[in-house]
């Protein structure tokens, strides 16, 4: 298997297409079995890997447009690997509840395409390439919420189609002038990322591409004050477009982060530390309390997510492996937590058409097991130890303590206040007596959803005791990364706070 | 040994899952006796414990590794040495006469089975919190029980002020914990590890602002865990919960984990007498300040959380004048005596179908001897009167004061075991004593069960004779922790005792003496003291108008006034601007070919402008 990831990347697509001469009646068998296989295809992928090896694996390189220098270049290492991983795994869980009626052969098949474009971002090692998979990921999730969303479908989808393909260009022009500049230092062009990375510029140079790589990025992320898109986004999509939008497609924000500007200025990236740093902090507090003021059950989960989002960018910044480390783990936590909590929201809606918290309340007493499985999320969601979020959440927060301590208590108040707005979300809508009557016979779970969260919460706890086969992998490649960095700095700054493992491992 | 350490640790754990199974089925008695047994099976594993590391031995294992990235490597390991075996025989023997006391005390409740998976669990986490060998797998116990008093206290979760009382203990503690985690980091990132051993044989070696941060942050997180001013309010609320998960948690165990956590870091606070200073002065004045609250409430369960309180600032003071092995032993007798008191109240709360207010009963000695008899032994031993396990413990924390020169901490203590004795005599005779009032109420009151009855005799033995224990304790403590010569004469020491004792017994007298005659007058109700006292100093509606009220309000600020008002119409407002100029500037696609031709003029001439007034050669 030497094209696994070609084989990763196109074969949803193809089935994708295979999938209009499916009949209607067994579009969902299709689509559960095409996503399964997708899935052991890359469970496959994580087995043969190397972890202990810091470089990119499975890598496949065919010239495109050889006078350009743009290859169809892709591989993955310790810090894709698992993303990848999370994007299948998501889609399979999506599509296990997916409890849609109408279109579903269509809907089926832009998630499917979706699938594509998620792993093809992950993979892609030529900046062209890159971008082609990630302004293509744009398309399905603008279907899904145009065709299956609420009353504002329209114009939500629209927002988030050109808010973020705004951004894109901004970093496509960044890609532009990365290239010329590379022509210019070494005479041939390359698009290439790993080429990329060893082009050491001048420090000015470095802070004008950081921005523009950085704008792109950060409206996907999305950061402060760039989010508005995804409030409506996730208000109007389906909760299956919610769960892939929160799960997988942010991540491709901050994966770009660790992936692009980190590397490819590490001065610039150094530079800019505070004032991202600051942004974060805004992103995380400031969004925390407008989740809190939420009436809308799903949008406190909007809104939790930026929050959180906002703690992976600190931890990207720490310039650390363990804030790296950790933040690269907080994004798989983070897609699997939020995911969830976007599955259970939609389990109420598609009983009661309603998100608002004040039409619930008491729901404990009629629903046990969707009280159970929320709970468990919401401690998750809250950072509780042995959960998948603590992990990431306390590696990020550790790793940026480094770069300043007043920032690391600001940031920590993310635990404090993540618990107040989500134990006051869980106390609104479980806890207290049963109000409504609509709300007296409402069903438990069904097999579909119970398969599906169950499935989430076994992974955030496994994960979250025994985090060592996903967090080594990563870590093995975020420590070369950093070191790659520290070499490659050439400022006095750079060179002191990018800090490749200060602390030396006790002997074993 | 390593099998005891793993069974003592993990037997909860497994009838917490086990009770969990059954957790929306209805009643089922098995989840109650399994999960006593595995309990009993853990307490054996402990005492075994216990009296291995009794001569200075150490059980250290590692179970496997957890967190591993950059150069943090935090494993799975569990320490038992003197200090943790003592908090496991505490933590065990509680727990398991609390689920055997549950069995009874839960009989009725139809949530019977998720009450025994939480209790447990709860019980795993506290092993967690005292066994794990490094500051993370504390951070994990401490956070377990956090979890865990959570459930339990909203276990009635249709009550709104059950739930509220959780959310409220949670998101207060997730306070104190920042401070922790905050200790933590400063801890990784200054002495390169985590493990307790690798910390604090380098103490020596740093300096000492940094140890002062390192302890003041680590202290900020047992403040919220043992309720400490002024993040006390949690604790007096959380009292909605069940009545044995106030005596496990809220009293005897759960509460006690940052008076553990201080103990436990000794030689990080033994080489900052300032924070140490701090520790103390707090605990004396949170003994005084809750003692001073349990004076002229009503509420049985309140009076006894605020005796809690009290207690928890005595421990700390022995902790921070550097007598840790006090701190430890007043944990271990505390924790006796008022787990027994709690459950004697529980009692009482049955047979008056959960009624609280102390006011309402008055004479049940006469129906509820056997709890009359148990209540009254612990308290006894709370107010510290000789020869009762709460008498050795407390005299000492009085004389390590003292000894260390904090006459002012000495005075404030020895006022406050007079407060101590008034209020836990107040509390009996209104309960038991004098006229009955719960009559006027329509109570029908009756004894508690048999076997409910029976299962609190342990812990009524052990607050009776614990104290006795105080030089064996000594010798197994002096291994790990320092005991310090007091350098006092035969004299001030015996004159410390009587004067102690002759206040305790005062408190008693005055209050036996008082509520025999039928209590104070109703102007002692109207006084401003009075009020102050019985509105808890008005700190809960200080914190509610001044905190979670503008939180709440600057939250739909944020979000309707500057998130949808300025941030998003912003984007918006670039959007329409787009929009519209694409609108405005479609006249000059008409197609009309006279337009077209004026337009062109106007380019033309615009043109020839610009040629002339940037042209290079003017």
């Amino acid at each position: 298997m030497d094209h696994i990831l070609s084989v990763l990347v196109f074969f949803p697509a193809i089935a994708g297409l295979l999938g209009f001469v499916v009949s209607k009646e067994s579009i969902r068998a299709y689509g559960l079995s095409v996503a399964a296989i997708e899935f052991l295809l890359s469970l496959w992928l994580w087995l043969s890997f190397d972890g202990s090896y810091p470089g990119f694996q499975f890598v496949e390189v065919l010239p495109l447009i050889p006078s350009f220098g743009i290859n169809y270049y892709l591989g993955v290492d310790g810090i894709s690997l698992f993303i990848v991983v999370l994007s299948t795994f998501i889609t399979l869980i999506g599509l296990i509840a997916l409890n849609v009626e109408k279109d579903l052969k269509n809907m089926i098949i832009s998630l499917l395409f979706l699938e594509m474009t998620m792993v093809g971002v992950f993979v892609a090692l030529d900046a062209i390439v890159f971008y082609v998979f990630w302004e293509l990921s744009l398309v399905p999730m603008l279907y899904i919420i145009g065709a299956w969303g609420g009353n504002l479908r329209i114009y939500a989808a629209i927002k988030f189609f050109l808010y973020t393909f705004a951004g894109s260009l901004i970093m496509l022009v960044g890609m532009l002038v990365m290239a010329y500049l590379y022509y210019q230092a070494t005479g041939v062009w390359s698009f290439s990322i790993t080429e990329w990375h060893r082009l050491i510029l001048p420090e000015n140079y470095q802070i004008w591409l950081f921005v523009a790589f950085f704008i792109g990025l950060a409206i996907k992320v999305p950061m402060f004050p760039f989010h508005t898109w995804l409030p409506y986004a996730h208000g109007q999509a389906p909760t299956i477009g919610s769960v892939i939008l929160a799960a997988v497609l942010l991540k491709m924000g901050t994966y770009g982060l660790v992936r692009l500007p980190l590397p490819m200025f590490p001065d610039a990236s150094v530079y800019m530390i505070y004032p991202v740093a600051i942004l974060s902090l805004i992103m995380i507090i400031y969004t925390a309390m407008v989740a809190y003021a939420q009436e809308d059950m799903k949008q406190v989960i909007a809104y939790s997510s930026i929050s959180h989002m906002g703690v992976i960018v600190l931890g990207t910044f720490a310039m650390n492996p363990e804030g790296i480390a950790g933040s690269v783990f907080f994004m798989l936590s983070h897609g699997i937590v939020s995911g969830a909590l976007f599955m259970l929201v939609g389990v109420i809606y598609d009983r009661r058409h309603t998100k608002l918290m004040s039409e619930f309340g008491g729901l404990a007493h009629v629903m046990p097991r969707y009280g159970t499985i929320m709970g468990i999320m919401v401690m998750a969601s809250v950072g509780l130890p042995l959960t998948m979020s603590f992990v990431g959440e306390f590696l990020s927060l550790a790793g940026f303590y480094q770069v300043s301590h007043t920032m690391t208590i600001l940031a920590g108040t993310s635990i404090i206040l993540g618990a107040v707005y989500m134990l006051s979300l869980y106390k609104k809508s479980f806890f207290g007596e049963v109000t409504k009557e609509e709300n007296k016979n409402l069903k438990d779970l069904n097999g579909k959803e119970s398969m599906a969260l169950w499935t989430l919460v076994l992974v955030t706890v496994w994960l979250g005791v025994y985090p060592k086969p996903v967090l080594e992998p990563i870590n093995t490649s975020v420590e070369s990364l950093v070191s790659f960095m520290h070499k490659k700095a050439i400022t006095k700054e750079a060179k002191e706070v990018i800090k490749p493992k200060v602390i030396e491992r006790e002997a074993e | 040994m390593e099998t005891y350490l793993y069974t003592a640790l993990f037997a909860p754990l497994v009838g917490s899952l086990f009770a969990a199974l059954f957790a929306d089925k209805p009643k089922n008695l098995v989840t109650g006796i399994a999960t006593s047994t595995l309990l009993l099976v853990s307490w054996i594993s402990s005492v075994v414990l216990l009296l291995h590391v009794a001569h200075g031995e150490e059980v250290h294992v590692k179970l496997m590794d957890w967190i591993h990235a950059g150069g943090l490597v935090i494993p799975f390991g569990f320490v038992v040495d003197q200090v943790t075996a003592t908090m496991m025989f505490v933590v065990t023997t509680v727990s398991t006469v609390v689920h055997v006391y549950s069995i009874g005390y839960m009989d009725h409740d139809k949530s019977f089975n998720r009450f025994f998976a939480w209790l447990s669990a709860f019980v795993f986490s506290m092993m967690v919190l005292v066994m794990s060998d490094n500051f993370a797998g504390l951070f994990i116990g401490w956070e377990g029980v956090g979890l865990c008093s959570w459930a339990l206290i909203g276990f009635w979760y249709h009550k709104e002020s059950a739930s509220w009382a959780a959310n409220e203990a949670f998101i207060m503690n997730r306070i104190a914990d920042l401070g922790m985690l905050i200790g933590i980091f400063l801890v990784y990132w200054n002495f390169g590890s985590l493990q307790y051993d690798v910390v604090f044989e380098q103490v020596a070696d740093k300096e000492h602002g940094l140890l002062m941060m390192v302890t003041a942050f680590l202290f900020i997180g047992a403040m919220g865990k043992s309720a400490q001013f002024p993040l006390h309010t949690w604790l007096a609320d959380a009292m909605e919960g069940p009545t044995p998960v106030s005596a496990l948690i809220h009293a005897a165990t759960m509460v006690t984990a940052g008076v553990y956590l201080v103990i436990r870091a000794n030689p990080l606070y033994s080489a900052v007498p300032e924070v140490s200073l701090f520790v103390a002065s707090l605990g004396a004045f949170v003994a005084m300040f809750a003692a001073s609250m349990a004076l002229v409430n009503r509420d049985l369960k309140r009076i006894i959380a605020y005796s809690t309180l009290s207690q928890l600032g005595y421990m700390f003071v022995a902790a921070g004048v550097g007598a840790y092995w006090v701190a430890l032993f007043h944990l271990m007798t505390h924790a006796f005596f008022k787990a027994l008191l709690f459950l004697g109240a529980g009692n009482v709360m049955h047979a008056m179908d959960d009624e609280l207010d102390i006011f309402k009963m008055g004479g049940l000695a006469k129906k509820m001897q056997w709890t009359m008899v148990l209540m009254t032994i612990a308290s006894v031993a709370l107010a510290g009167i000789y020869p009762l396990a709460g008498f050795f413990s407390k005299d000492k924390i009085l004389e390590a004061a003292f000894a260390s020169d904090h006459y002012i901490l000495w005075t404030v203590l020895w006022i406050t075991a007079g407060l101590t004795a008034f209020y836990s005599f107040r509390l009996v005779m209104l309960v038991f004593f004098g006229e009955e009032r719960y009559k006027i109420f329509g109570f029908h009151p009756h004894e508690a069960y048999r076997f409910m009855l029976w299962a609190l005799a342990p812990l009524a033995v052990l607050a009776v004779i614990a104290g006795f224990f105080e030089h064996n304790f000594v010798h197994m403590i002096e291994h790990i922790l320092p005991i310090e010569e007091h350098h006092i004469s035969a004299l001030t020491f015996w004159t410390l005792i009587v004067v102690t004792q002759a206040i305790a017994l005062g408190g008693i007298g005055f209050a036996v003496y008082k509520y025999s005659k039928g209590g104070f007058s109703k102007k002692w109700e109207e006084t401003f003291v009075y009020q102050l006292l019985f509105n808890q100093y008005y700190i809960p509606k200080i914190y509610d108008e001044y905190i979670c009220k503008p939180y709440g309000e600057l939250s739909k600020i944020f979000w309707k006034d500057l998130d949808l008002k300025v941030v998003d119409a912003t984007v918006d407002f670039i959007a329409t601007t787009i929009y519209k100029s694409g609108m405005v500037s479609r006249v000059v696609q008409s197609g009309n070919l006279s337009n077209m031709l004026r337009w062109m003029g106007v380019g033309l001439l615009i043109l020839l402008l610009a040629a002339i007034f940037y042209s290079p050669v003017r």
